[in-house]
């Protein structure tokens, strides 16, 4: 079975991000830098063998026939700063703006980035509340008058400077600070929003993929069920990771005082903790709606969907700590060896028009 | 919990978890064999087809199972057996054989039912017995005796089913063997060992029972994804038949085959131009075509003429239907979709329906040489791809790049996915390209 799980990375940058491309037979690869800092492409080895092929990041539609929202996806990464989860993230949405993923893809991207800009607006507002919080202030007036509001703007900029005071630092090294922790935990939000961020919402939907996949593979006789059964065991073991992570930033958000006063060290950890957190949940976000869009589909289609699912899971470097998961993937795959559907037509060579539709709803419900 | 409690749950049983449903299905089959039970199942029957949950087992389940693949189709997208046999008329009929048989003859095959030793033997004298019944029943019915006790209406049709179950009752044994060769449908390939297996089996069958050889062929047509693939096969197939039975059968069977591609041919020809889902039709068009390439090549083998003309005329309304659903008016609606993106609008249903439309183009590319559209699609691709190539130059001519905010890039890049869908992403990309370098320039 081509798969990307037999290759065992140490770290998440050798592992590289997903990129949610369209043409099937790169749907999911990763991209990653090679030493010379040039982006490089992790693809299954396509004759059903074990390995994966490394392609330059630039060769990569002379290798394969790609599709045109993919090629804009290309060029974006390539123009783009990084190849980190969020920047590809980035791209990925960019790109499906453009419409060439169809329309709904569009609707989806839009709505992905409105979510982003209310984030921004209720993290920056819930960092100050916390400043003040920490410095003993009320924020009951600022929300009496409305944060856009131009007397709520006062309100704030008087009760910062206050906090600022009272921290002992001055009150531009506050706001650049809240500034900074707001673009950190952008992504995550804080425990008691009233609106989980995304990663957060990502880490609830994991919990439910793996109870879902495990009820699935429990009592199933059909020969994807212990690969199912794998699927939901990573996710736990992802799982795992990700609520200790998160528990780690909001032990630092909860101490918000301390965060602020040892900035120089604390930051360092938020930073971390943060990056980590996308890179343990990338990728799964194509595997969870994939899972979701073929429920209530026949057993076959389900069986398909978890062969593919398995191929393009992500699984947890060796420096995370966890138990080699490549080799329990190996035993896996050896156990449950068969053929998995071609992506390209074998008589034309020509792209799987019905496959490429099927990547695109699901893109339409991911991004 | 009562019989009406249950059925207030309605479609709500499609929806709950699986285990749940097992539950119900489980409690259902207790109740009895209740007009409102059989209703629920009814609504409940493609769920049931896919999960399978045990299901107690009944006489009346027992006395279904040889015949069970030729029931209706339950969904429009399954293949239909060509010969159907109605659920309604079996659930009227059972009583009527249950009442033949008699319910003390009955409890003698207890043992069909409960397993163990024997449960093999049992089985075989259960359906002899039925397959007696259903023939006293239909000699019955020739007569007017059991008219009134059938809660449904006679038609040649259904006189037409019950004479099926009898044959099938009769040759269950062979049925069974069928079932082991062939696997459940729908199989897309009849392979060597299929057709050998189908082969032996319709031998001993048109030795013992001759008339229930064409029905043996129905049944194992109804295991296939395409009922015509069989038609292939059956023409060197030797049956041990006499070359007039054997010529007779084969001409029986292609008039199913080729009727049945007429009413699906009808079906869609007959549905106004504008409502249609054009992917539907393309994929209707290439199935059709599928099957009439396999009807026809298995005719030219047998060197029969008999259903030209009916090929011909299927041919034709593919032909019509491609013509005028697909081809007729494409540009202009594809156009018109991404004419509401350059005003800034934004139809998403518009968007996804000119999308469809053109997938189905591309699709239709495979058939269009059979039906001698061939010119006539690429003069459509061709026009249609230069109008959106226009539209995108226009668009995105000063090298508008990535960020499609704006209506105009939006109708730009959207221009450029529709020549994707319809030429392919080789074409689509070398226009792109095409357009954003000279504009860079």
């Amino acid at each position: 079975m081509r798969s990307l799980t037999n290759f065992a990375p140490s770290t998440f940058e050798e592992r590289g991000a997903a990129v949610a491309f369209t043409t099937p037979v790169l749907a999911q690869t990763r991209v990653r830098k090679d030493s010379r800092d040039q982006l490089e492409v992790l693809i299954p080895n396509l004759s059903e063998g074990r390995g994966v092929y490394v392609v330059p990041w630039k060769g990569l539609p002379l290798a394969f026939p790609m599709t045109t929202h993919d090629r804009m996806l290309q060029d974006l990464i390539v123009k783009g700063e990084g190849c980190s989860p969020e920047d590809i993230r980035k791209a990925v949405l960019e790109a499906a703006r453009c419409g060439l993923a169809g329309p709904l893809a569009v609707e989806a991207a839009d709505a992905a980035l409105r979510d982003d800009d209310e984030q921004r607006l209720l993290i920056n507002f819930q960092l100050i509340v916390e400043v003040l919080k920490a410095v003993g202030l009320e924020s009951s007036d600022i929300l009496r008058a409305g944060l856009t509001s131009a007397e709520g703007q006062r309100l704030t900029r008087t009760y910062m400077i206050k906090a600022a005071h009272s921290l002992s630092i001055e009150p531009t090294e506050l706001y650049s600070r809240v500034a900074e922790l707001a673009v950190y935990l952008e992504p995550v939000g804080i425990a008691s929003s009233p609106k989980p961020a995304r990663l957060r919402r990502m880490m609830r939907d994991l919990a439910a993929f793996r109870d879902s996949m495990t009820d699935w593979a429990t009592d199933n006789v059909s020969e994807a069920a212990p690969i199912g059964g794998f699927c939901a065991e990573v996710a736990e073991h992802t799982l795992n990771h990700v609520r200790n992570v998160v528990g780690q930033l909001d032990q630092a958000v909860a101490a918000f005082e301390v965060l602020l006063r040892q900035w120089d060290a604390k930051r360092v950890l938020v930073r971390r903790a943060a990056t980590r957190l996308s890179w343990l949940l990338d990728g799964w976000e194509f595997i969870m709606t994939a899972w979701n869009e073929v429920q209530g589909k026949s057993r076959y289609e389900q069986d398909m969907t978890v062969h593919e699912l398995f191929r393009v899971l992500p699984l947890l470097p060796k420096d995370e700590g966890a138990a080699d998961q490549a080799l329990d993937a190996d035993r896996v795959l050896a156990a449950n060896r068969r053929s998995v559907r071609a992506y390209v037509d074998w008589r034309s060579g020509q792209l799987d028009v019905d496959l490429v539709m099927r990547i695109e709803a699901i893109k339409a419900k991911a991004a | 919990m009562e019989a009406h409690a249950l059925l207030s749950l309605g479609t709500k049983l499609l929806d709950i978890d699986d285990n749940r449903f097992r539950q119900v299905v489980d409690l259902l089959g207790h109740m009895g064999d209740h007009p409102e039970v059989q209703q629920t199942f009814s609504m409940i029957r493609p769920r049931l087809k896919e999960l399978r949950p045990k299901r107690r087992p009944t006489f009346k389940r027992l006395f279904c199972e040889p015949f069970e693949d030729l029931f209706q189709a339950l969904s429009g997208d399954e293949p239909a057996p060509l010969n159907t046999v109605e659920r309604g008329l079996v659930n009227s009929l059972w009583p009527l054989v249950e009442a033949q048989i008699g319910k003390d003859r009955l409890r003698t095959f207890q043992a069909a039912l409960n397993g163990g030793d024997g449960q093999k033997e049992q089985t075989l004298a259960f359906w002899a017995e039925a397959a007696q019944a259903v023939a006293e029943i239909a000699n019955g019915l020739e007569t007017g005796r059991f008219t009134d006790d059938l809660d449904v209406r006679l038609n040649p049709e259904r006189i037409r089913t019950i004479q099926d179950i009898t044959h099938i009752l009769a040759i269950a044994p062979a049925v069974l063997d069928l079932k082991a060769a062939v696997g459940p449908k729908p199989v897309a390939k009849l392979h060597k060992d299929h057709l050998d297996a189908i082969q032996t089996i319709g031998r001993t069958i048109a030795r013992g029972r001759p008339e229930a050889v064409k029905i043996f062929i129905l049944l194992a047509a109804a295991r296939l994804s395409d009922p015509s693939i069989l038609l292939g096969g059956l023409w060197s197939m030797d049956l041990g038949q006499k070359p007039s039975d054997r010529a007779a059968l084969f001409l029986d069977l292609s008039g199913t085959v080729v009727a049945q591609i007429e009413e699906r041919s009808r079906a869609m020809t007959g549905s106004p131009a504008g409502g249609t889902d054009r992917m539907a039709v393309a994929n209707l068009a290439v199935d059709l075509m599928a099957s009439l390439e396999a009807t026809r090549s298995a005719m030219e083998q047998s060197r029969n003429k008999e259903f030209d003309q009916r090929l011909k005329s299927i041919r034709g309304s593919v032909h019509d239907m491609v013509r005028a659903q697909l081809l007729d008016g494409a540009e202009s609606g594809i156009l018109a979709a991404l004419g509401t993106l350059s005003g800034g609008g934004n139809d998403r249903d518009q968007m996804l329906q000119a999308e469809n439309q053109a997938r189905a183009l591309r699709k239709c590319a495979t058939i269009a040489d059979t039906l001698g559209l061939r010119g006539e699609l690429k003069a459509v691709t061709q026009k249609t791809t230069a109008s959106l190539t226009d539209t995108a130059r226009q668009a995105l001519g000063n090298g508008a790049n990535g960020g499609g905010a704006t209506g105009n890039a939006r109708a730009g890049y959207t221009a450029i996915r529709m020549i994707e869908l319809i030429a392919g992403p080789a074409e689509a990309n070398q226009i792109m390209d095409e357009i954003l370098n000279t504009g860079r320039r």
